[in-house]
């Protein structure tokens, strides 16, 4: 059900809620969880339903339970928008977490830094460790390997008698690894890979290496 | 003076215009003065207008003796008409008779087209006459102090009632009628209808179930019989004549005579694509015809739009390729020839269409038949039988229409706010309401204020508040401005405006097709070829192209099934096929066709249910054809595809057109088992449709006009950058959290309810299922394609459903790879 990759000597697990293990650092990256995104459409008139944005914390401590990471990196746009009542729910959360908790910031997160900072989360814009190179937005920096989010990645696949699936998944090319948006109440961009990209669907609780190499 | 001497005021006014009263109009002008309500049958170009704007004068008349001196301000009477379009013709119309009889009245127009500080002015002071459609109707309702405003009014007309009917603009109507009843105490309710199979009803929907107003109620039918000749265009070379297609250009050169040999001629298409691609390649291969040919279709700019339809009426145009903008109302008496490209699906839409031409009386309206691929001839044909045996279809009313309702409620808490104790009975005395529960009409309310029916203790949603004493409002003025931009009931992609660098508007279209281009792209649109300069905000800046040819710009939407008249008719023209009696021009013309059909498959007869089997590169196909349409055929594909998927694991594609559908899949089908197995059955329908994947797909489409509707998707703000993507989601998305969080929210569940009963059709279903049971199943194991099948293979459209294991299908699959 879950897929291990080597990159530069390093292993990682990714696992079908969309996140990715690093086991050499014991440290979990989440893409694109948009905590608050339901509350702000109810605040402007938009009934999605209220249940809805419980899951995402649920989904997050049963994934942290899974893994005991010691750090918890978020790629960015970990909150859709201002500050609303989910909040209070994600400072629980935070307090109940072992692991440390990293926001790296994206375009979405306008959340004061400082609001984060109360809490022991450490806010940056971008981070280097070893050879890595975790960002929100898909960056290329010479001899580093990319960990990013925010395209929210997802492909189409085609069958005999003209089927056709689509499924949010990993993407890595040769230098980057794109991230799934993790949150539920997210859409996905279809992305048309090359020949030399890597696919791993996330099909019905699995994840799938749906690409030849 | 007695109503009989009002009327002779009319009959006088007619008589030196050197006309005669219909018997139709003197009556509606009876029934009227007498304080009636009722509905008028009346065709296109029959003088309607003077049926119902001349009581409403006269009316005026009889309660203002001294109208020459002093005029008695304040709204009489409302005129809704489904298109803008309609509204001029209308208005002229009106003058005409307030000024000859000197009453002092006034006409006024108010749609999307009018502008800013006219709707100002015309709030300050309502005209006499309003015309307008039903949104900006439903706008005014939205808008603080209406009831003072409607307080006067004396008669609201719902001019060609027919196309609002069956759709959701109708329930709005309704909605809109209701609230009109209670303030303007005054108010004759009073429709138009073309001739459709469910005229009584029609008057029901319209006049609600008041029983005060049934009661005292009259239909009224103008008993003109318009007498129409059908002429099909049959191809010179038959073998040549494409078995697929929708665009019809071989046959270009035959309208060519037509054109030349009338004043003026309509060619209608059935998509604004095809519509773009005839008036370019007719320009292309006749330059002679250049600035005396013109186009109208639903995205052109307004001015351009009024500025054709000014052009039709003063002569100056030989030709006119339409789309269904031009179908309805406006009478364009120098209209000799309309020209049908493809089949227009329904009876009366080609009726209506046809009946655009040639209103002088005595003599028929010719309409020419253009078939845009070689089966269409046997359309051609059965449509000339319908036309002689006067089959026209009903128009089904919706019903519990839970987002129009919600939008309505909405509309009412932006302008005055509500007290649900007094909007409950009025929402109940509609048509489409009449089977509100309680329940219902509350989680309507939670829905509006707390969002459905959370339960949450603490939650931030907004949208209508309800004060201390239990007025239903809303306060913010955000909410209120996207509510009014919302209002409507007819779901379009979002669209961009087209305009040259230097200014100049040239017209809107869909977002999607834009987004397909890359700058210095060219395409053309409202016929000319343009070049894609560059993108701002929501206009694609373009320029003259040099280029000779582009993307043709497309559209969704405007393919309608064909109606279940059409398709018994079609299913007797194929017997007459099978018998080899071809006694019409038509199947005369596709006696190669159903030759080649006979040799390799056969012509089911009426008593016959031909299945057919193939192998291809694609897959193994299965071909049924029970010559439904392609709703019941979308239906029953996915109903045999469920049931055949019981059997073993099995992934399938779906195809259909309006004669079959096909199965195709990459394993063999054996056609026995599926017979052996009874799956045609009827029983079982409902359930085994809604465990169908596609049902669900159905229903996830359904929920995106429900979802639009009822406000939960906001649209952005028309040609402005104000920041609102962080407000967009799509219905899709939607639609999963409902499934996964709300599965008993009235409007996820709506989408079902439509789905069966609109889209799949159920009755039909039904019927069809049982016919088969009783027909001869003949299975035909054919070594190719055949004619039937060629069109149905061959089409790119597909849905597709499965009993594989997902993860067993993505190891069969190969991933979508950039080209």
């Amino acid at each position: 059900m879950i897929q291990n990759i080597k990159i530069h000597n390093n292993d990682f697990t990714l696992h079908p809620s969309g996140a990715i293990f690093w086991q050499n650092k014991k440290m979990l990256l989440i893409a694109d969880v948009h905590l608050g995104k339901v509350s702000h459409f109810r605040k402007h008139g938009a009934p999605v339903p209220a249940n809805a944005a419980f899951e995402n914390l649920g989904k997050l401590t049963e994934i942290s339970n899974y893994f005991q990471p010691e750090a918890i990196c978020f790629l960015g746009d970990l909150f859709h928008s201002k500050l609303n009542e989910e909040w209070q729910d994600f400072e629980k959360w935070v307090e109940y977490t072992k692991a440390e908790v990293i926001l790296i910031s994206g375009n979405h997160d306008i959340i004061p830094k400082y609001l984060y900072e109360d809490l022991g989360v450490k806010v940056f814009d971008e981070l280097l460790l070893d050879s890595f190179h975790l960002t929100h937005h898909p960056t290329e920096i010479k001899g580093t390997f990319n960990f990013s989010g925010h395209i929210h990645p997802g492909v189409r696949m085609r069958g005999v008698g003209r089927q056709y699936l689509r499924f949010a998944c990993f993407y890595k090319s040769e230098n980057q690894l794109i991230l799934p948006a993790f949150g539920n109440f997210t859409g996905k961009h279809i992305l048309k890979p090359s020949e030399r990209d890597e696919v791993f669907a996330i099909v019905e609780g699995e994840v799938i290496c749906v690409s030849k190499n | 003076m007695s109503n009989k001497q009002f009327i002779d005021i009319a009959n006088t006014w007619f008589h030196s215009k050197d006309w005669k009263p219909f018997p139709f109009q003197q009556k509606t002008w009876k029934a009227f003065l007498e304080g009636k309500h009722g509905l008028l049958n009346a065709p296109t170009g029959s003088g309607k207008t003077y049926a119902l704007w001349f009581p409403v004068v006269l009316q005026y008349l009889k309660e203002n003796p001294n109208y020459k001196t002093k005029h008695t301000k304040g709204i009489k009477a409302i005129w809704i008409t489904p298109l803008r379009a309609l509204s001029v013709e209308i208005q002229q119309a009106a003058q005409r008779v307030a000024d000859d009889l000197e009453t002092g009245l006034t006409v006024g127009i108010r749609t999307g087209d009018t502008s800013q500080s006219e709707r100002a002015k015309q709030k300050r002071e309502m005209p006499d006459l309003l015309i307008t459609t039903p949104e900006s109707l439903m706008l005014l309702l939205a808008s603080k102090g209406y009831d003072k405003t409607f307080k006067t009014l004396t008669a609201i007309v719902v001019d060609e009632w027919h196309e609002l009917l069956g759709s959701k603009r109708g329930v709005q109507m309704e909605l809109a009628l209701s609230r009109l009843k209670t303030v303007s105490p005054k108010l004759r309710i009073w429709g138009i209808s073309a001739t459709i199979g469910n005229l009584e009803e029609a008057q029901d929907v319209l006049l609600g179930m008041d029983p005060e107003f049934r009661k005292n109620s009259i239909l009224i039918k103008a008993s003109q019989k318009s007498k129409i000749e059908v002429r099909s265009i049959i191809p010179k070379k038959m073998e040549t004549f494409p078995w697929r297609g929708h665009l019809g250009l071989h046959l270009l050169e035959e309208i060519i005579p037509i054109i030349k040999a009338s004043k003026t001629t309509l060619i209608f298409t059935n998509t604004r694509g095809q519509c773009e691609i005839w008036f370019q390649k007719i320009l292309e291969k006749h330059p002679e015809f250049a600035g005396e040919i013109a186009m109208h279709h639903g995205s052109i700019g307004k001015d351009t739009r009024l500025w054709v339809e000014q052009a039709i009426r003063n002569e100056s145009l030989t030709a006119v390729v339409a789309t269904s903008s031009l179908d309805l109302g406006v009478d364009f008496a120098p209209v000799e020839t309309v020209i049908q490209i493809g089949g227009p699906k329904g009876v009366a839409k080609f009726l209506q269409r046809a009946g655009r031409s040639n209103h002088r009386p005595g003599e028929p309206s010719v309409i020419y038949f253009l078939p845009t691929h070689a089966l269409e001839l046997l359309e051609a044909s059965a449509l000339k039988r319908a036309v002689k045996d006067e089959v026209v279809e009903d128009r089904i009313p919706y019903l519990l229409s839970f987002d129009v309702l919600i939008q309505y409620l909405v509309s009412l808490a932006v302008g005055n706010g509500f007290f649900p104790k007094e909007i409950f009975p009025e929402i109940k005395n509609t048509f489409c309401f009449q089977g509100i529960t309680e329940e219902q009409w509350n989680w309507c309310l939670n829905f509006i204020t707390l969002g459905s029916q959370s339960l949450k203790a603490y939650d931030e949603y907004k949208k209508v508040e309800v004060t201390p004493e239990g007025l239903f409002i809303v306060e913010s003025r955000q909410i209120a401005m996207m509510h009014r931009l919302s209002i409507g009931t007819i779901v379009s992609d979002s669209m961009m405006l087209v305009k040259y660098v230097s200014g100049g508007f040239i017209g809107t279209i869909e977002e999607w097709f834009i987004s397909k281009l890359k700058i210095g792209d060219s395409f053309v649109f409202a016929g000319r070829t343009l070049e894609l300069v560059r993108l701002r905000q929501m206009q694609a800046q373009v320029r003259k192209s040099t280029k000779k040819s582009g993307k043709i710009a497309s559209f969704l939407g405007g393919r309608l099934p064909l109606s279940s008249q059409m398709s018994k008719i079609l299913r007797e023209e194929m017997q007459s096929e099978a018998d080899h009696k071809r006694n019409t021009p038509e199947l005369k013309a596709l006696s190669d066709i159903f030759d080649r059909q006979e040799r390799e498959s056969i012509v089911p007869g009426e008593n016959e249910f031909l299945i057919e089997t193939f192998k291809t590169r694609d897959g193994y196909h299965s071909l049924f054809y029970p010559f439904e349409g392609r709703f019941v055929h979308e239906a029953m594909s996915s109903l045999l595809a469920y049931r055949i998927s019981l059997l073993s694991p099995i992934s399938f594609s779906l195809a259909y057109n309006d004669y079959g559908f096909e199965l195709l899949s990459d394993q063999f089908l054996d056609i026995q088992t599926v017979l052996d197995n009874n799956l045609f059955s009827a029983e079982y329908l409902y359930q085994d449709l809604q465990k169908s994947l596609n049902y669900t797909e159905l229903a996830r489409r359904k929920f995106r006009d429900i979802a639009v509707i009822s406000g939960m998707v906001f649209q952005g703000y028309p040609n402005k950058v104000i920041k609102t993507k962080h407000l967009q989601s799509n219905s899709q998305l939607l639609f999963d959290v409902f499934r996964d969080y709300e599965p008993d929210n009235l409007l996820y569940l709506q989408a079902y309810r439509e789905t069966f009963e609109h889209q799949l059709e159920e009755g039909r279903l039904r019927q069809v299922l049982e016919r088969i049971n009783h027909q001869k199943i003949i299975w035909k194991q054919c070594e190719k394609a055949t004619p039937f099948s060629f069109p149905i293979i061959t089409d790119g459209l597909r849905a597709k459903l499965s009993s594989e294991k997902l993860a067993d299908r993505i190891k069969k699959m190969t991933l979508l790879l950039e080209k």
